[in-house]
């Protein structure tokens, strides 16, 4: 079920151009439904916390829109002459926050699909050589993100014992050990990387990575849907206009169902190192 | 012809006041096996790095003289052309490492030489058996505990076929037991491999019998000695190498093989009485008031603490009253029936356990055992889903990781709001920067930071990391807080340092207190948690000073 970290990249960039350009409620529901599969394969190899991100992140701007939108026709209630928030509240705004919010849902599962599918290292093997150092120093960068969750975790309780307030007020004097502990680890990083023999001329592969049927057929169907979503009309919805969506047209629907590939070819396996290493 | 040759090394970090070495020269020869010692601060980082041209190339500032590895001068060749030949492992568990998984990891070095697959897949099945890591072979990274990191780290040092392997103080962040295991791989290399070796460890009794050459620094300055000399002139050194000094064996015993010999002349010492038979856990004598380590001389001014600002800072203020020869001490807190579980895991169960004034009390156990989690109940950073916690003073808790705690730019400002007696011994250091000091000396001021005028004093693993004499002085001053009234939890790995500075021990496993008692009692009956003394001589006795000769 190992496929290619190209073939997942250029999926994903299918993926993400039609969350952004369809606005239409039926085919996000759709993009989310296939997304979702692609997924279920790989579900085992991660803890998803990252939905509750996603979900939080759709719901901010629902939030931001009902609450300072005062357009729309549909009232839900009307608040007194209150500054901001005051005025007349619409469901045709919070529809459209939902919409702003369902693109975002949707780039984070993009994402969530990305990192559990792909290996960071691997993604750094097939950038081209001139970009190999460059590429490798923002994968390192990626790779300390959860590090820097952890040490956050660590100063905070530090400031607890401390007795000192772990609350909002406090994120700005938890910045600047946070970055130190950051920085002092890049350095240590560098060092190993260096001790290491990293950045000499040659370099080879452990464990090389070949194309298949599958990989080919990802790239295929998500070339094609890319073509489709942008060479069609695109599905516009606006709520303010209209808040019932109109129904998607069948090229389209066809469009975002290629997308479906990598859940659709999961049953071909690869029988060779890679997929031995999985 | 010499593997590595120093010549007349000088270093001086950028803007640093004095220089990190000073004129160093020494020379391994293929096959050698180089233990290097020194008081942290001494310069023995800064050293390994000068072998693989990290220092000067990858920190800058003032290099003089030259080092030649395998013909290659430093000067010229990149860390990285350096890697070929130099086989690093650091001291810190998670920060060496690239990949992802295990695998990748250990073909890294290999790749960056650009070795053919074929080549690759056969050095990793080699080196995977050579250190035994064939189950953790499709780990991830992060889920290995720090032991098996720095197994993986070895074994990906070992994959390039260097010349020699270097390890920069490999378990000082390792409990026992792991630490254990990385030295066994260690030994078993230069067993099998004749592989030379250069490493640093203030855990000196496990590789002792091992090593041709003892280098110790001190200052930057370097000496190169054989093994017995340099033992017997001082610095880390095993218990057995104290105890043959006093009993004038000769010539001196490395390990405890060689002690066994000489042994058997010593009086034979009555077996200590079997604990009493309890419900749950074994019972030892308890130290009463007066006794248990009453005899055990408390640190006179001026001892074990030149360095350690933190035994200052007890002197005068806590000479009033010793309470242990007041009679029963008063309990200072009790907890009872105490029940904590997360993730499904019971980590405290049933815990009962009062400690009192001037008691310090040393609690012991593998890792996972609970003792962590005990410690952050009684400090109230957890909170109990069941049973009491009573304390009758404020309860400062030091996390295992310090460095955590410090975050300020000066130590001064580390310290700022406390009270100027606490602050008087760090006059020296008011400047500094708190990252820049020693792991000592960070400990110390953590110490300070948190726990100066708690009477109530938790420590987890206080002495990961630390060198021989900041760890005596960090037992002094533990001592003459309980002296002056403090009630003291230890949760220590450390057997030998538990045994001289704690006057009771607690064993725990699967969050249970198991036993519980004077540690002449609980440590000599032990397997696991014996001194090297206790394991030669038996009989209570703990420590090298105890034993009649």
């Amino acid at each position: 079920m190992i496929r290619h970290p190209l073939a997942w990249c250029v999926w994903a960039t299918a993926a993400l151009a039609a969350a952004f350009i369809d606005r239409n409620p039926f085919l996000q529901a759709l993009l989310l439904l296939i997304i979702i599969n692609v997924f279920i394969p790989y579900s085992a190899a991660r803890r998803i916390r990252i939905w509750k991100i996603g979900l939080a992140l759709a719901a901010v701007p629902i939030i931001f829109s009902v609450a300072l939108s005062r357009f729309g026709t549909h009232v839900l209630f009307t608040l007194p002459d209150i500054p901001i928030i005051g005025g007349r509240w619409t469901v045709d705004a919070a529809v459209f926050g939902a919409s702003t919010g369902a693109a975002l849902l949707l780039t984070v599962a993009v994402f969530a699909v990305l990192q559990t599918t792909v290996r960071s290292a691997d993604l750094v093997a097939i950038l081209p050589r001139p970009f190999y150092r460059a590429g490798t120093t923002v994968a390192l960068a990626l790779a300390f993100a959860p590090k820097t969750v952890a040490s956050l975790h660590s100063i905070q309780e530090a400031r607890r014992l401390r007795g000192q307030h772990a609350g909002w007020r406090s994120a700005p004097q938890l910045l600047l050990p946070l970055l130190l502990t950051t920085l002092e680890r890049a350095l240590q990083y560098g060092e190993s990387l260096d001790a290491r023999g990293f950045g000499s001329r040659r370099r080879s592969r452990y464990r090389p990575l070949p194309w298949s049927i599958a990989d080919l057929l990802i790239v295929v169907g998500s070339l094609a849907a890319v073509a489709a979503i942008v060479l069609m009309p695109p599905q516009p919805y606006n709520p303010y206009l209209d808040l019932v969506p109109g129904v998607p047209t069948v090229p389209s629907l066809l469009a975002v169902l290629l997308l479906a590939m990598p859940a659709l070819t999961a049953g071909l396996s690869r029988m060779d190192h890679a997929a031995h290493h999985a | 012809m010499p593997l590595i040759t120093l010549e007349g090394v000088g270093y001086r970090y950028p803007e640093a006041e004095r220089p990190a070495l000073v004129d160093v020269s020494a020379a391994i020869e293929p096959g050698q096996v180089i233990l290097l010692r020194g008081p942290s601060g001494s310069g023995k980082s800064t050293l390994l790095r000068c072998l693989n041209g990290l220092v000067p190339h990858s920190t800058g500032g003032e290099f003089r003289g030259r080092v030649l590895v395998c013909g290659l001068d430093t000067r010229a060749h990149a860390p990285r052309e350096l890697g070929a030949h130099i086989g690093f492992v650091f001291q810190h568990p998670d920060a060496q490492f690239v990949l992802e998984d295990v695998e990748a990891e250990l073909a890294f070095g290999m790749e960056n030489l650009g070795l053919p697959l074929p080549l690759m897949r056969k050095r990793v099945e080699e080196v995977i058996d050579q250190v035994g890591i064939n189950h953790l072979r499709r780990r991830r990274i992060d889920t290995l505990s720090g032991g098996e990191r720095q197994r993986v780290a070895i074994a990906a040092a070992l994959a390039v076929h260097p010349q020699a392997l270097v390890l920069d103080e490999p378990t000082s962040q390792l409990d026992p037991q792991a630490a254990e295991d990385v030295l066994q791989v260690v030994m078993r290399l230069v067993a099998e491999l004749g592989m030379t070796t250069v490493i640093a460890e203030h855990r000196v009794e496990r590789i002792a019998p091992l090593v041709d050459r003892i280098w110790t620094l001190d200052f930057g300055v370097l000496k190169d000695q054989p093994p017995r000399a340099a033992l017997a002139e001082g610095g880390a050194r095993p218990p057995v190498v104290d105890l043959a000094l006093r009993a004038g064996w000769s010539p001196i015993p490395l390990g405890l093989r060689d002690a066994r010999v000489y042994a058997q002349r010593l009086p034979k010492p009555p077996p200590y009485p079997p604990p009493r038979a309890g419900e749950g856990k074994a019972h030892y004598p308890l130290p009463r008031a007066g006794e248990g380590k009453a005899h055990y001389p408390l640190p006179r001014a001026g001892e074990g603490k030149a360095d350690y600002p933190l035994a200052r800072a007890g002197e005068g203020k806590f000479h009033q009253g010793d309470f242990r020869e007041a009679g029963a001490a008063p309990v200072l807190c009790r907890v009872e029936n105490l029940e904590y579980r997360y993730n499904g895991v019971q980590a405290v169960r049933g815990v009962s356990l009062s400690v009192r004034r001037g008691q310090v009390t040393a609690l012991m156990g593998r890792n996972g055992s609970g003792k962590t989690t005990l410690l952050k109940l009684i400090a109230g950073l957890l909170r109990p889903q069941r049973g009491t916690i009573q304390a009758d003073a404020r309860a400062a808790y030091v996390p295992q990781d310090a460095d955590a705690l410090l975050f300020a730019s000066t130590v001064e400002e580390e310290l700022r709001g406390q009270p100027p007696d606490v602050m008087a011994p760090f006059h020296a250091w008011l400047r500094r920067y708190p990252r820049d000091l020693s792991s000592g000396e960070r400990q110390q001021l953590a110490i300070a930071v948190v726990a100066a005028h708690a009477d109530l004093l938790l420590l987890d693993e206080p002495t990961r990391g630390l060198d021989p004499q900041v760890k005596q002085a960090l037992s002094a001053f533990l001592r003459m807080r309980a002296a002056g009234g403090a009630a003291i939890v230890i949760a220590t790995h450390d057997v030998e340092w538990a045994a001289r500075t704690a006057d009771r021990v607690l064993l725990m496993a699967e969050g249970e207190i198991y036993a519980d008692g004077l540690p002449a009692a609980v440590l000599s009956d032990s397997l696991v948690f014996a001194t090297q003394i206790s394991k030669l001589v038996g009989g209570g006795l703990l420590l090298p000073n105890e034993v009649p000769v």
